[in-house]
């Protein structure tokens, strides 16, 4: 459903991304982890077709981004690490308008929103400016609209930030249950447990290349460690290229 | 997804109108529940301004209609003609250049675009939502400053009712010309040298400016040496010829214009056709080139430049450091750090490369006055006027970069909140910054051009206290207005300066800028007139040194009152 190939991308002199391979299946959760700075936010850009590669190719869906993004945005929703709203527009509004941009049936659309408003419980405030919110109900306002046309890709770039203990659990209960309606996640993160909990498979970036891909057990047996997702992490980010280990 | 669910076509444009008429209103609505008070003073201060260039403009045109009347003053349509195209020219200018930098800012710098690209939104649909939000944006100060010279027109010269009717159409097809052209540049520019645009943009605003001026200076050179005849008056607007080509839009909008002054409807339809046929080509032709160059700009803008660059010290942070060592070292930081924002944001400090170099260029064409070979009642009005113009640079400079300071904090400004400080001393810090520089660079104008003038002691000491009073009721205003009315939420200063305290508090200055000068110069300047006509010394009356003392007093209350409201405000401010 997602598919990196060779992809390189540069700014200016700084390779941020170097010759990634990538590969997340319909229906799989794919956590995408890395230090700070490792190229995971410019990954998800070019997968949702807001950089292009300069080097390689990016394909959703089966469409190329660079060539057919109008038709692979259609399929993706994305949810990144600073979400806009429009703070001039009621949650309902904003709601709506996602609604109407993705081409949704009147009536299926007002029941879509219905239902969002009710698994998001925005009820309370959804009729209030999107200005007046909380960090919190922002980003379940995000979510709801995020899932509402029924996405078959969903990127999230740190879902959890500023959500409070009921929302994380709501959340991470949503895109398990999405992944088995068969929607592709892509999650960046830094919540490792988070990721060991959730993620079919991991993919670790550091220094803008791919170190290590596959199941929690294949990260062990890479990182000859049989610890958390945590111990892995740290084990192989240490031993990338670029970080001065033996 | 079964059949009765799959998706339906999208009608974006319909789409993106629907969004821009839900915001509006929304924004409306709360303007009308809470803040009555702001919108009663942008509607008072627009009609303020508007009612004031109304009245200057039908003066303008009356003695121009009288002079007519008795033939004293050949070709006055043609001088009006002349005048619109020259108007027109400007505001295509105006237009072409702050169009595309908001857009620039709309297409690339905000975090609605960053989210409308990831979503099915059409490229070209995203541009024109943006364009058409630049376009009204940039062209409100035509409606407030040419629509009332244009009514005023029309009621001097009692011109047909259709005349007022052509002019909303007229405006609306026109602006979509400078619009597109602004807009394919900043397209342009961004795609060919994404790393280079800022810099581009302020070589190519310094290079029109330096242009301009100079083209100015030769026009106003060769109106002092001509004897007013008729083949003078032909000749000196034959020097605005470049203004009214057959292929310039202004001077369509002109000739459209007069046509439905004398009842030429037939012309003016065609003028007016051929604005909105070509405005509309060009419109389509910049949202064609959008679809296809759009979303490469705005890879290239996000990933044209290093990552990470190293900024270090610099002499001029020092140097700024050293001319506000008067101040405690804590104010000082934050005056550096101001500085610091400022000096490394080339938008900025291109302007102000702008504003000096028209300054120069200024003084340099008032160099001659400076011979001596003029009588000493030119001199009193050249010194007069000098005080005049830096004192509106002051007011210029204050507006554009002082009042947004505050703003720009932007909502990182709890950091400055919880700092171990007054908040009283962030204002005090830059208003303190703001009226040094002010005071040293305006003082130094004034002073150094009435000592080339020759002009006596007592009125060159009046112009000292005058500039003093200037730079720091200026700097007062700016900083206490802008904490009071801040805008934590544009990054943009220059949209900063625009909007509504922008323009509030530009409109303040100006009126202190006349109430000031009207107490404490002019007064001195018309002794000095009479005296010179009357060819005997005019004593010095007490209520020239009252117009100094309230001048002083009004200076204060500038200082004061504003800073005093904004520290309030400051200190109420919640994160």
């Amino acid at each position: 459903m997602i598919e990196l190939h060779e992809v390189s991308k540069t700014y200016g002199t700084v390779v941020a991304l170097d010759r990634l391979n990538l590969r997340v299946e319909p229906g799989e959760l794919f956590a995408f982890l890395g230090p700070n700075g490792a190229g995971k936010t410019t990954t998800i850009k070019l997968i949702v077709g807001l950089l292009f590669p300069t080097a390689g190719a990016v394909r959703v869906g089966g469409f190329d981004m660079q060539r057919q993004g109008d038709q692979a945005r259609q399929l993706l929703s994305y949810v990144p690490d600073q979400p806009y709203l429009y703070e001039k527009l009621t949650g309902r509004e904003f709601l709506q308008f996602i609604a109407d941009m993705y081409g949704m049936p009147r009536s299926h659309g007002r029941r879509r929103i219905a239902d969002m408003i009710d698994v998001f419980s925005l009820g309370d405030f959804v009729d209030g400016l999107t200005e007046s919110y909380s960090h919190g109900m922002k980003q379940r306002t995000v979510f709801a609209a995020a899932l509402l046309h029924e996405p078959r890709v969903v990127v999230v770039d740190e879902p959890t930030v500023g959500l409070d203990p009921r929302s994380v659990r709501l959340l991470k209960d949503l895109l398990r249950e999405e992944s088995k309606r068969g929607v592709t996640v892509f999650l960046s993160t830094h919540s490792l447990d988070i990721a060991q909990e959730l993620a079919d498979r991991i993919g670790i970036v550091d220094h803008g290349r791919l170190i290590s891909y596959g199941t929690l057990d294949t990260l062990r047996k890479q990182a000859v460690l049989d610890g958390s997702l945590e111990d892995v992490f740290l084990k192989l980010t240490q031993e990338a290229p670029g970080n001065g280990a033996p | 997804m079964n059949d009765t669910l799959a998706p339906v076509r999208v009608n974006q444009p319909l789409l993106f109108q629907r969004l821009r008429w839900r915001l509006l209103r929304n924004a409306v609505g709360r303007v009308g529940r809470g803040a009555s008070i702001r919108l009663l003073t942008v509607v008072v201060c627009s009609l303020l301004v508007w009612g004031c260039v109304y009245v200057a403009s039908w003066f303008g045109f009356e003695f121009l209609r009288l002079q007519n009347r008795t033939g004293t003053f050949p070709f006055v349509e043609d001088i009006i003609a002349t005048l619109f195209d020259l108007l027109f020219l400007a505001l295509t200018l105006g237009l072409v250049f702050s169009g595309s930098i908001i857009l620039y800012s709309s297409l690339f710098g905000s975090a609605e675009t960053g989210f409308l690209l990831s979503t099915p939104a059409a490229a070209d649909q995203v541009f024109a939502y943006k364009f058409h939000g630049a376009v009204a944006f940039s062209s409100w100060a035509f409606v407030l400053l040419g629509s009332p010279v244009l009514i005023a027109y029309g009621v001097v010269f009692a011109v047909p009712w259709y005349f007022y009717a052509f002019l909303p159409l007229f405006f609306l097809g026109f602006v979509l010309l400078p619009g597109s052209l602004g807009a394919l540049l900043c397209l342009l520019v961004v795609n060919g040298l994404p790393r280079r645009r800022k810099q581009v943009v302020g070589v190519a605003l310094l290079a029109i400016s330096v242009v301009l001026a100079a083209w100015a200076v030769h026009v106003i050179r060769t109106a002092q040496t001509q004897n007013w005849t008729r083949d003078a008056v032909r000749d000196f607007l034959d020097q605005f010829a470049f203004a009214q080509g057959v292929l310039t839009p202004s001077h369509w909008l002109t000739q459209g214009l007069m046509a439905a002054r004398h009842g030429h409807t037939g012309e003016a339809g065609y003028r007016l056709t051929l604005v909105w046929s070509n405005g509309l080509f060009l419109y389509v032709a910049t949202a064609w080139a959008a679809a296809r160059l759009y979303r490469r700009s705005y890879n290239r803008v996000v990933t044209g430049g290093t990552l990470r660059r190293r900024y270090g010290g610099a002499w001029l942070d020092r140097l700024v450091s050293g001319v506000v060592g008067f101040l405690d070292p804590q104010t000082r930081l934050l005056i550096i750090k101001d500085f610091r924002t400022f000096r490394r944001d080339p938008a900025q400090w291109a302007q102000v490369l702008i504003f000096t170099g028209l300054m120069a260029l200024y003084f340099a064409n008032v160099r001659r006055f400076y011979q001596g070979d003029i009588n000493q009642q030119y001199k009193n009005g050249v010194s007069l006027i000098n005080l005049a113009a830096t004192a509106m640079l002051l007011c210029a400079y204050t507006g554009r970069f002082i009042y947004p300071l505050l703003s720009l904090e932007g909502r990182k400004f709890w950091i400055l909140g919880l700092l171990p400080l007054r908040r009283d001393r962030l204002l005090w810090g830059k208003f303190a910054f703001s009226a040094t520089w002010a005071l040293l660079i305006a003082e130094f104008l004034v002073i150094f051009s009435d000592l080339m003038l020759g002009m006596p002691g007592p009125i060159i000491a009046v112009h000292a206290l005058t500039v003093l009073v200037l730079a720091v009721g200026l700097s007062g205003l700016s900083v206490g207005l802008g904490a009071w009315m801040p805008n934590f939420r544009e990054t943009d200063p220059s949209k900063i300066a625009v909007g509504f305290g922008g323009t509030l508090n530009l409109v303040a200055g100006l009126l202190y800028i006349l109430v000031v000068l009207a107490l404490m110069a002019l007064p001195w300047h018309v002794r000095a007139i009479v005296s010179d006509l009357l060819g005997r010394h005019i004593p010095v009356h007490w209520l020239w040194y009252a117009g100094l003392a309230a001048g002083l007093l009004v200076g204060a209350a500038a200082v004061f009152i504003p800073l005093r409201i904004g520290a309030r405000n400051l200190r109420r401010m919640e994160f």
